[in-house]
């Protein structure tokens, strides 16, 4: 009761208070680190097993039993039965040239529309906006039969007309546009205009360049929306030389028992690899316009 | 010219910023015009038509609607539709929420970036590749992985997509893999948002993560759980691309695979029954517009932003 404890005997205490804690925070990171690590393992597996397994020329035939991830025998005879059976080069070009030109178009469309609804403030300009808003809400499944007949009238259905048009309502990217130029002061467009600029210069030479981060989130959105699409391309192409890689591939591999497993395998590991590679580099940036776009949603 | 000029009004009905906006708008309005309105009013004038293949047809009135209704694989469809679009929204909301947590809790920003971006991958990665990859891997035969891998367990190889039993299942999980990242980094994002020192007060109240968690975290992210639970269930609504590549035109096995859309799909463009097609497409249309319609509704009353 007497003897107060000294300084050396608290600080001491203090010091294996403390370590224990730090013991626990460290178990825990580790505990924590090691079920994420198993979760990734079931995110990856599938891809490393389709990758090997694409490699395997003797599961050419039959997909092996027991299951490797190792290919028995190595070989890329695969990937040239592959492009050898579907014109996998065409599909990739057809699917990069529908893609940009339904970039363009959409965006173009969004980002001007964005921009005259936040600055220029025209008469019915908030009808406007909440017309783009509530087509949103359309599905497409919902428009696709009468869309599929007009094009068929227009007789541009099998032409890639059927793409680029409709993407003028990209409804979704003049809301994004409009929300990050209301961020940007108005003062800009009056000095231009002052300045003796006309309308479209003072969009085009002093607004747009400071779009470009939303410009960049737009794309990647669109690229991953047009590359992965199959239903529309479904519908609207008939030519097989005019398929886009995901209904070239649908088509080669459109069948119940799914034959020649590595060749298919194959395949499907170049249709992904325009995809895979865009998000190796632009990782981080692709997930943060993800949910950048998710939350705005 | 000169003289026309002076005798307009001063206060001209619209300025030159008002044809600037128009203009600028213009593309958007042909858009929402041709791709929109025009279709969705063309699409209501079908369903009570008798067509096939072209716009205009003899008039049938409600029959269509009646014919839809009525029509066993519809409800079939309309069933195995919300079956799977419930199970892996409920399912993948509850995992991406509490792996978010997870990733969130991770100290170093190194790891918590690698772990978003392996999460995230298979969403980058096309519904067509994913159908392929899945059917292989869910073989029914003992060579598949999974059913190797259950195997080790001691269980009998089960046929994931030929089985009518589990083939819905067999789509969630599918889904979920799919789709998990996409949840995951929204709910990390908005996790960021959630003040720290209602964390810190709750630590010096002595409560354990689990209470910080459920207390603080859970009631905070409120309104974005109940915008993905409704936006998943629209997008599930429209589930056709999977269930057309595994199941074919026919939802096999067994139907359990009909969809909705695939019902669309299959009257319109492969019986060329467009006026049913378009009536079930509005019949559809009504369900996706309760769901959005609750969607605005709570989003307005919770008004986050």
């Amino acid at each position: 009761m007497k003897t107060v404890p000294i300084d050396s005997e608290i600080k001491k205490n203090q010091v294996i208070a403390y370590k224990s804690i730090k013991k626990t925070r460290l178990v825990g990171n580790i505990v924590l680190t090691g079920i994420l690590l198993f979760g990734s393992l079931i995110m990856i597996i599938p891809f490393l097993w389709m990758v090997l397994t694409s490699f395997d020329w003797q599961a050419r035939l039959n997909i092996p039993f027991p299951p490797r991830f190792w290919p028995k025998e190595f070989s890329i005879r695969t990937y040239t039965l592959a492009f050898s059976n579907i014109p996998m080069m065409k599909y990739i070009f057809n699917s990069l040239l529908i893609s940009i030109g339904v970039i363009v178009v959409s965006l173009s469309s969004a980002l001007m529309s964005g921009y005259a609804i936040s600055k220029l403030k025209f008469k019915g300009s908030t009808i406007v906006l909440v017309l783009a808003l509530s087509t949103m809400m359309i599905p497409f499944e919902m428009t696709m039969i009468p869309q599929y007949l007009l094009f068929s009238k227009l007789s541009l259905l099998d032409s890639y007309w059927a793409f680029y048009l409709p993407a003028l309502n990209f409804a979704f990217g003049t809301f994004l546009s409009k929300s990050f130029v209301d961020q940007i002061p108005a003062s800009l467009r009056e000095a231009g205009i002052i300045d003796g600029a006309s309308e479209f210069i003072v969009f085009l030479k002093i607004y747009l360049p400071l779009c470009l981060p939303i410009l960049a989130t737009m794309v990647i959105l669109q690229f991953l929306a047009v590359w992965n699409d199959l239903l529309w391309p479904l519908l609207a192409l008939q030519t097989p030389d005019k398929f886009t890689i995901q209904l070239g591939l649908a088509m080669f591999s459109y069948n119940k028992d799914l034959p020649l497993p590595s060749v298919i395998m194959a395949a499907t590991t170049v249709s992904l690899l325009p995809v895979i590679l865009t998000y190796l580099f632009l990782q981080r940036y692709i997930v943060e316009s993800i949910a950048l776009s998710g939350i705005k949603q | 010219m000169a003289v026309k000029q002076s005798a307009v009004p001063k206060k001209k009905l619209f300025t030159s910023k008002d044809w600037a906006g128009y203009v600028f708008s213009a593309p958007l309005l042909i858009g929402i015009l041709g791709f929109a309105i025009y279709p969705m009013v063309a699409a209501f004038i079908m369903s009570f038509q008798k067509t096939s293949n072209s716009l205009v047809g003899e008039w049938v009135g409600i029959s269509n609607y009646v014919y839809v209704l009525t029509d066993q694989i519809f409800w079939q469809s309309i069933y195995n539709t919300f079956y799977m679009g419930i199970l892996s929204v409920v399912l993948g909301v509850i995992l991406s929420f509490v792996l978010a947590s997870l990733i969130y809790n991770v100290p170093s920003s190194k790891w918590r970036n690698f772990f978003k971006g392996v999460y995230f991958l298979p969403n980058v990665v096309s519904l067509v590749a994913t159908s392929i990859l899945f059917t292989f891997l869910f073989n029914p035969g003992k060579e598949g992985l999974l059913n190797f891998f259950i195997g080790l367990f001691g269980f009998d190889p089960i046929g994931w997509f030929t089985d009518p039993t589990y083939s819905r299942f067999s789509i969630v999980l599918m889904t979920l893999w799919g789709m998990l990242g996409y949840n995951t980094i929204i709910f990390i994002a908005s996790l960021t948002s959630v003040p720290r020192d209602l964390y810190e007060a709750a630590e010096i109240d002595g409560a354990n993560w689990f209470k910080k968690w459920f207390y603080i975290t859970v009631p905070y992210l409120k309104p974005i759980i109940m915008f993905m639970v409704i936006i998943g269930t629209i997008n599930a609504m429209k589930r056709f691309t999977d269930v057309w590549l595994i199941g074919g035109t026919a939802g096999n096995p067994a139907g359990s695979l009909m969809t909705a859309v695939l019902y669309i799909y299959r009257n319109g463009f492969l019986s060329s029954q467009m006026g049913i097609a378009t009536a079930a497409s509005y019949i559809l249309f009504m369900f996706i517009l309760v769901l959005t319609i609750v969607l605005l509704i709570s989003n307005r009353k919770n008004n986050f932003d």
